[in-house]
Formats: C-alpha cells, sequence, structure tokens
C-alpha cells in the first residue's frame, strides 16, 4: 500500500515535469487573435461565437499557467475563427444570388408586361 | 510537443493503471470523434469540386486525421485523439465552404449576364411601346440614310449585304431591313423606291439584271415582312450611277449596292433616275 503510495506521488511529480516544459502559447495565441480579427473584419461577427469561446478558454488555461491546454483551446479558436470567414463569405455570395435571382424575376414580370 | 506527450503518455498510462483504468468512457469519446472526421475526410476528399476550391485544406484535414489515428493506437492519448480529430473536421468544414463559395460564385456571374440581358431587352421594349415610336426610328433610319440632292432621303444597303454575283440578302441586312419594315409601319403614307445598281465588270445586261434581282430581293423581304407591295418601287439601273471609280476592287464593290429612295410623308417619290 505504502509502496503504491510513492508511486502515485512519484509519478505526479513526473506528471507535473511534463507539463512545465510546455511552453506558453503566446504565438498561437497572437494567431488565433488575429485570424478572429480578420474574420469579423470580413463581417463574420454572428458566426464567430464558438471562437470566441474557445479563445477565452485558452485565456483562462493560460492564466492558471495549463500550457498544454491554451495551446489546445488556441489552436481550436484559430480554426473556429477560419471557418467562420469563409462561413461569412459563403452566407454573402448565398444572398447576393438571392438578390440577382429576385431582380431576374421582376425584370421578367415587368418585360412581360410591357409586351 | 513529442518527448512531452511520449513523457505524459507513459506517465498517463501508469497513473491509469494504478488509479483503475476510468478512462474507458473517454477511449470510445476519441474513437467516435474519430469516426466521425474519418467521416467527413472521406466524404470530401475525392469531391472534385472541393479539391479544386481549397486543395490546402483537404491535405490539412487529411494530415491532422492522420496525426489522430496515429496517436489513438495510445492508451492516455483521449485529449490529443479529439483534438486532432476537431482539427481535421473543421479544416473539412472549411474545404466544403470554399467549394460552396466558388460554385455560387460561378451561378452570380451566370445570373448577372442574364440580368444585363433582361435589362437591355427592357430598355429596349420601353422604348419601343412609348408614344416616341416613330420618332426614334425616323431618327434612326436618318442616321442610316443620306440626303440625296435629287432624290430626298436615301438609304444604302451595299455590296457587304450580298454575296458576290448573287442576289441574295444576307442575313447580316435583317437589322437594317427590319428597321426599314418598321419604319414604313410608322409611316402608312410613305412610299419607296428600291435601286439596284452594279459594278462595271462584265456583261452589261447581266449587271443590269443582277442590279434588278437585288432590288427585287430586297422588295421581296419587305413584302414578306408585311410592307404593302403597292408601296415599293423596283429598277435596276445596272452600272449606271456609279458612286466610285470603277478601277479598284474597292470601289467596284462600292458601286454594287441597293439603294432605298424614301418618298415624303404624303407619299411623293421624286422622278426616277435617267
Amino acid at each position: 500500500m505504502l509502496v503504491k503510495q510513492v508511486f502515485i506521488l512519484s509519478s505526479a511529480v513526473l506528471w507535473l515535469a511534463g507539463c512545465a516544459t510546455d511552453p506558453a502559447p503566446i504565438e498561437q495565441l497572437r494567431i488565433t487573435e488575429q485570424a478572429i480579427e480578420q474574420a469579423q473584419t470580413m463581417g463574420a461577427d454572428d458566426f464567430l461565437q464558438p471562437a470566441q469561446i474557445a479563445l477565452q478558454k485558452a485565456q483562462e488555461a493560460l492564466a492558471a499557467e495549463d500550457y498544454r491546454a491554451a495551446r489546445l483551446y488556441a489552436e481550436r479558436a484559430e480554426l473556429d475563427a477560419r471557418l467562420a470567414e469563409v462561413q461569412a463569405l459563403s452566407s454573402m455570395k448565398r444572398n447576393k444570388v438571392a438578390e440577382i435571382t429576385a431582380q431576374i424575376q421582376r425584370l421578367r414580370l415587368q418585360l412581360g408586361e410591357s409586351q | 510537443m513529442s518527448t512531452c506527450s511520449v513523457r505524459r503518455i507513459i506517465v498517463t498510462g501508469a497513473l491509469l493503471s494504478v488509479v483503475g483504468l476510468t478512462g474507458c468512457a473517454h477511449y470510445t469519446e476519441a474513437e467516435q470523434a474519430l469516426q466521425q472526421a474519418d467521416e467527413l475526410f472521406n466524404s470530401i476528399k475525392d469531391d472534385s469540386q472541393v479539391l479544386a476550391s481549397a486543395p490546402k485544406d483537404v491535405l490539412r484535414a487529411g494530415e491532422s486525421l492522420q496525426r489522430a489515428e496515429q496517436l489513438s493506437g495510445y492508451l492516455g492519448s483521449t485529449e490529443d485523439v479529439q483534438h486532432f480529430a476537431y482539427l481535421s473536421q473543421q479544416y473539412a468544414h472549411i474545404a466544403q465552404e470554399r467549394s460552396q463559395i466558388a460554385s455560387y460564385q460561378q451561378q452570380i456571374e451566370q445570373l448577372r449576364i442574364q440580368r444585363e440581358r433582361l435589362q437591355l431587352a427592357l430598355r429596349e421594349a420601353r422604348l419601343m411601346s412609348v408614344q416616341q415610336q416613330g420618332q426614334w426610328l425616323e431618327e434612326q433610319m436618318i442616321s442610316l440614310a443620306t440626303q440625296d440632292a435629287e432624290r430626298g432621303l436615301v438609304l444604302t444597303l451595299n455590296d457587304m449585304l450580298f454575296d458576290s454575283g448573287r442576289a441574295d440578302l444576307k442575313p447580316a441586312a435583317n437589322r437594317t431591313v427590319l428597321k426599314l419594315v418598321q419604319f414604313l409601319q410608322m409611316n402608312g403614307q410613305r412610299t419607296v423606291r428600291i435601286e439596284g445598281y452594279s459594278d462595271s465588270d462584265g456583261d452589261v445586261q447581266e449587271n443590269l439584271q443582277l442590279s434588278k434581282d437585288r432590288a427585287q430581293a430586297v422588295a421581296d423581304t419587305l413584302v414578306d415582312l408585311g410592307v404593302d407591295v403597292k408601296r415599293l418601287q423596283v429598277m435596276g439601273y445596272g452600272d449606271a450611277f456609279p458612286i466610285a471609280e470603277n478601277a479598284t476592287e474597292r470601289g467596284r464593290a462600292q458601286n454594287r449596292r441597293v439603294e432605298i429612295v424614301f418618298s415624303d410623308e404624303v407619299g411623293r417619290l421624286a422622278p426616277e433616275r435617267e
């Protein structure tokens, strides 16, 4: 029993040592924030919630010095932001298709009336 | 990452074996995430439009998936497997979205062409539907025709509208002829004399006949399009009244022509040429 406890304790120490070598993901956080900003300039605010939640978790983990979790969340947030950006663009294009289709229908109607 | 996580895997494995393997539920979760990512990746990796629109994203989705698969063999890698499976799915979603954007863009371009065509048609239809139609046509005809001192308003259909040696009107003449028909319909009192001319090459009698046949071809077309035959006179002048030198091909081409002479508003035509 005592042997087991010693083993657990020593494992925990090893575990902590392992994590301590995970550096603070400062660069990844910078990239993530940049991706979110870029998505915002593309009008993706409506799609950015997942990215912002993940970024917040990353920042909380960073504050708690859990650098590994911070990096994982930051990496997720970056891709969430990049997806948000293309979703926003896709939505804009879809609206454009609908808009021109409606214009064409109106033009057809007018053309039918004038003939 | 590598040394750290390897060490962590070993440590986690040791810890888990000691504490009592509570990780089974997580292991299933990781498997599930991996399976979902795998299915999604398989659905895009052979889609040619997705590949064309987002090759890099497809590649990264594949790399992340591979990473997740490699890690899934290790005990205690649940979090990493889920992480890379998630990244793979996000890349796949981005690729799908880019493909969708490309498809929308294509649609937009086609729709724009269609819209432009309709706008043009509508503008023309409006122009024609208003009362000014007659006047607009008159302006068009006058812009096409020239004012001749003896004969009044004269519209020239040049050699370009006939094949050499032939009397049939080429399709290129349709626009001018259609305008002429509309003009005559809007101006019911006006009559026309259709005069054929040739160059001086070849037999005089044949030239006279060809010039007359060309004038007749124009008259027939007008009749086909609803102009009363009584409003049309047809004349062939052969190589008489050249408008250019017959010495050059260019000059001869100019001389091969049909001229439409318009009467005034009450149907009075200038006398025939002699």
